[in-house]
């Protein structure tokens, strides 16, 4: 099953490629309609957009889940149900391919909410109390950016057709495109977990490895970026995007603060994919798609290696995730490290790195524009925290010393999970360059002066040394987290966001039902049916039973006396 | 009854005094029938080598003689100085009177648990059912609508907060026995066909549960909770309890639904509240008694061996019956 659909896929990438390169280079896109059923004035059609983005990223999709599915045979081979797993994969796959090609919202929809259902599906894969945990903060906070869609369907109506990219032209001032585009903002939101929803994406690392590889790196997250990249024109200048920036800013900013406090491998990785997010998103937002689509490729070729890099190490650590059991690894487990590191690398935007020309390319517009002041200075502390969290993370696992037991055998030979590692390594290495020759068919003109070109680097290094000064530990390390432990806490626990979505929202209504359980469930109702009548009807019983248990004469006596009455009466 | 000759003379006349009582044209016959009826039971009932037995054979000649000694002085009464055939009056209270405490029916029902828990199972049958029979008729003859409307309230009040509190089966049986009193009395009134329809259904579910008591030897509730019962049997047990309660797709709902029936056309909104309520407590203590045997588990005990019994087609075929018989019925009509 697992080879099946790794070349199945394999092909689909290739043919994607194909055409891909076809549309770019004759600037073509085909629209296909299928009408279903028409009747009276009303039909119903399914479209099909194959544009140059929806076929790129459809290549990297199918790309990234054939490498990904071909890993799982290997890292999943005790899974006895492996075939389940594939199956829920594949109908991922399927879920985003049907997002990324339709023109019209209810394919949209059918796309949208199957993504939320498998991955919901996949993170409770394991199947103990935190992953159901984590699937339902998941499920839920996917579903509230369902909702918003179908009210957008709802108010598309008002338009005559689903298909949304027909109108942005001409509707564009209007109060309907008003709400829709604040829904659909919304929408996106909730899928690529900014700020107010963020707090699903920590939660979800409770997934298997190859899912977050996947999922939470390069297609379930980065749908709603897609989604705000298709309905561009419609939102450029709507106020709603000011919003978006400034949230997106904050969640890049804090996710890469958080993550530089945390111990556990897949959750630094995933506060590290939240930080990226906000990164495309704040883009997106200050209105250069392009750019954000071309960050949104190139993060998840490098995303995904990193994933799956971490999923190699934690098999091999016994399956632990922290990081402070590892260490010193890159003399034992020499491509594996190697993927690590050009990928992490890559992260942080090192020179000529996939990872750089689409980071870089985003610096220097935001540099090169007039933007305010917060927003540099929040963009470029944010790529200095990327740089400082991925140094501590090579420092902890690459560098100090092995913290895991006295006997060990580190085994990296495993060639089908290191293949897979290479195609992904393959690409993220050339994929940055690759794609900036074919999406930009002219460079943008950026004249900056020196200092400020610098800039990056001169905020790389300062996060390199800093990574390197905090990750050096010996025995008689004090741990200076103690020290300020409340700003410590609530920079790490990502500003106590998550309690708005986990504990805040249940702990009126749990607080509010028991009392109502307690008082009236068990207590009135019992009272005034159940238990009470049943008293009642108890203490008749007993209270008649006096008059049964009696002697044998009264009865007979009462008869007569019955009849001496009845004679009274009748004879007076 | 053990190749018993006297047993079976004595049944026949229990059966002929019935007819006598039943068929006759005028009180008199009637009064004569009801005589014979107490004479040939107190035979039936009497085993002089049980103290028990004698004292309860006594207690019944007491009542029912004291019942239809004033029912031949009310029908004197109702012949010396009626010349109508007004039904409200109080001379037909008094007759109807005397004649409830033959049948046992509330408010004279006193003796009818105190004696039903000194019978052995068939002659319980017999009183619970067949001694029932010209009282009613007699009572349809001439009866008060008014005094029995009362007493027909009184009686299932009666039947169903009297049997909450009680652990021996028969005297359980007999409490549903008074519940059910209260519901064929109301049928007289409706229509006698209606009447013979319930009692004849009622017979029957009583004479199943009776009939499975009887092989189980059973007396008290303690006794239901063997495991080592034949699965059929508890299962003919739980349906034949829920057919008695009323419940509806058993064989008992059917007589219940007709009155409920007329009771709901005519009007009688009131009277149906009482019906219906005391049907649900009637139900709860029999699910009481069913829901423990049947669904708990408990330890087998070795000692106590219930095998399947030889007749087990008879206990399939009352099941079967209880369960189908209402839709079966129905198939009369096409």
């Amino acid at each position: 099953m697992c080879f099946n659909s790794f070349f199945f896929l394999f092909f689909f990438m290739l043919i994607n490629y194909f055409f891909f390169v076809y549309f770019i280079m004759n600037g073509l896109s085909v629209f296909f309609e299928w009408e279903i059923i028409s009747f009276n004035s009303m039909s119903i059609v399914m479209s099909i957009l194959l544009d140059w983005m929806s076929l790129l990223f459809m290549m990297f999709v199918s790309l990234i889940s054939s490498v990904v599915i071909f890993y799982s045979k290997s890292y999943m081979n005790s899974e006895l149900n492996l075939n389940r797993f594939i199956i829920l994969v594949l109908m991922f796959v399927f879920s985003m391919v049907l997002l990324i090609i339709s023109p019209n919202l209810i394919s949209i929809l059918l796309g949208w909410d199957g993504l939320g259902l498998i991955s919901y599906c996949l993170v409770i894969y394991y199947q103990n109390l935190k992953s159901y945990n984590a699937g339902m903060l998941t499920a839920l906070s996917n579903r509230i950016g369902d909702v918003m869609i179908l009210m957008v369907i709802c108010w598309v109506m008002n338009y005559g057709s689903w298909n949304y990219i027909f109108y942005f032209d001409f509707m564009k001032n209007d109060y309907v495109m008003f709400i829709i585009s604040f829904m659909i903002i919304i929408a996106a939101m909730t899928k690529s977990a900014q700020i107010p929803f963020s707090s699903w994406l920590p939660a979800a690392m409770a997934a298997p490895t190859p899912v977050s590889a996947l999922v939470h790196s390069s297609t379930l997250v980065t749908a709603g970026v897609y989604l705000l990249i298709r309905f561009n024109y419609l939102l450029i200048d709507m106020f709603f995007f000011k919003v978006l920036l400034f949230l997106s800013i904050l969640t890049m900013f804090m996710s890469g603060i958080s993550a530089n406090y945390e111990f556990d491998l897949k959750k630094i990785i995933a506060l590290s994919t939240l930080s990226q997010l906000g990164l495309m998103m704040s883009i997106l937002s200050l209105g250069f798609p392009d750019i954000a689509f071309f960050h949104l490729l190139t993060h998840a070729m490098f995303k995904a290696l990193l994933f799956m890099c971490a999923g190699v190490i934690i098999h091999m650590m016994n399956d632990i995730q922290d990081i402070r059991y590892m260490g010193g690894l890159s003399l034992y487990i020499p491509l594996t490290s190697l993927c690590l590191n050009i990928s992490n690398l890559s992260l942080c935007g090192i020179p000529f790195l996939s990872g750089f020309y689409s980071k870089d390319l985003i610096l220097e517009m935001v540099s090169f524009n007039s933007f305010n002041l917060m927003v540099f200075i929040l963009f470029y502390l944010s790529t200095g925290l990327t740089v400082f969290y991925t140094f501590r993370l090579i420092m902890y696992v690459m560098i100090n010393d092995f913290n895991l037991m006295m006997i060990y055998n580190l085994y990296d030979e495993d060639y089908i999970m290191l293949n897979s590692m290479f195609v992904l390594l393959f690409m993220s290495l050339l994929s940055g360059s690759f794609l900036s020759w074919f999406i930009f068919s002219y460079p943008y003109m950026i004249y900056l002066p020196f200092n400020l070109k610098l800039m990056v680097i001169y905020v790389s290094i300062l996060g390199s040394i800093l990574g390197f000064m905090v990750s050096n530990m010996g025995i008689y390390s004090l741990n200076k987290l103690l020290l300020s432990y409340n700003l410590s806490s609530f920079l790490c626990l990502m500003w106590f966001m998550p309690n708005l979505s986990t504990y805040g929202l249940s702990y009126i209504y749990l607080n509010f039902s028991q009392i109502l359980f307690k008082n009236i469930d068990m207590g009135w109702s019992e009272i005034y049916s159940g238990k009470g009548i049943f008293n009642i009807l108890k203490n008749y019983s007993v209270f008649y039973n006096i008059y049964q248990m009696n002697n044998f004469k009264i009865y007979l006596f009462s008869f007569i006396l019955w009849f001496m009455i009845l004679f009274i009466f009748f004879f007076i | 009854m053990n190749n018993n000759s006297n047993k079976m003379f004595f049944l026949f006349i229990l059966f002929f005094s019935t007819l006598i009582s039943i068929s006759s044209n005028s009180w008199f016959g009637c009064w004569i029938g009801l005589e014979i009826n107490l004479l040939s039971f107190i035979p039936l009932i009497s085993n002089s080598k049980n103290l028990l037995s004698v004292e309860t054979s006594l207690k019944y000649f007491l009542t029912q003689s004291l019942a239809s000694i004033n029912f031949l002085f009310m029908i004197l009464i109702k012949f010396s100085l009626l010349k109508n055939f007004n039904m409200n009056n109080i001379i037909s209270i008094m007759m109807n009177s005397s004649l409830l405490m033959k049948m046992g029916s509330a408010p004279f029902h006193f003796w009818f648990p105190n004696i039903v828990e000194g019978l052995s199972w068939m002659n319980n049958f017999m009183l619970m059912t067949w001694q029932k029979i010209s009282p009613m008729i007699l009572l349809s003859y001439y009866f008060n609508k008014n005094f029995l409307i009362f007493m027909i309230i009184m009686n299932l009040i009666i039947g169903s907060l009297g049997g909450l509190n009680q652990t021996s089966l028969r005297k359980l049986l007999a409490f549903s026995s008074i519940n059910n009193l209260g519901w064929m009395i109301f049928s007289i009134m409706i229509s006698e066909n209606l009447w013979l329809f319930y009692f004849l259904i009622y017979s029957m579910m009583i004479s199943m549960m009776i009939s499975l008591f009887f092989l189980m030897n059973m007396y008290f509730m303690n006794q239901l909770f063997i495991n080592n019962m034949n699965f059929f049997i508890k299962l003919n047990l739980l349906i034949n309890f829920l057919s008695l309660g009323g419940l509806p797709p058993f064989m008992g709902f059917m007589p219940k639904w007709i009155i409920i029936n007329f009771l709901l056309i005519n009007k009688f909104y009131f009277l149906i509240f009482i019906f219906m309520m005391t049907s649900l407590i009637i139900i709860y203590y029999y699910i009481r008694i069913i829901y423990s045997s049947f669904m708990f588990n408990y330890f087998k005990m070795k000692w106590v061996n219930l095998l399947m019994k030889n007749n087990m087609s008879l206990i399939n075929l009352s099941s079967f019956i209880s369960i189908s018989s209402m839709i079966l019925s129905t198939f009369i009509f096409m």
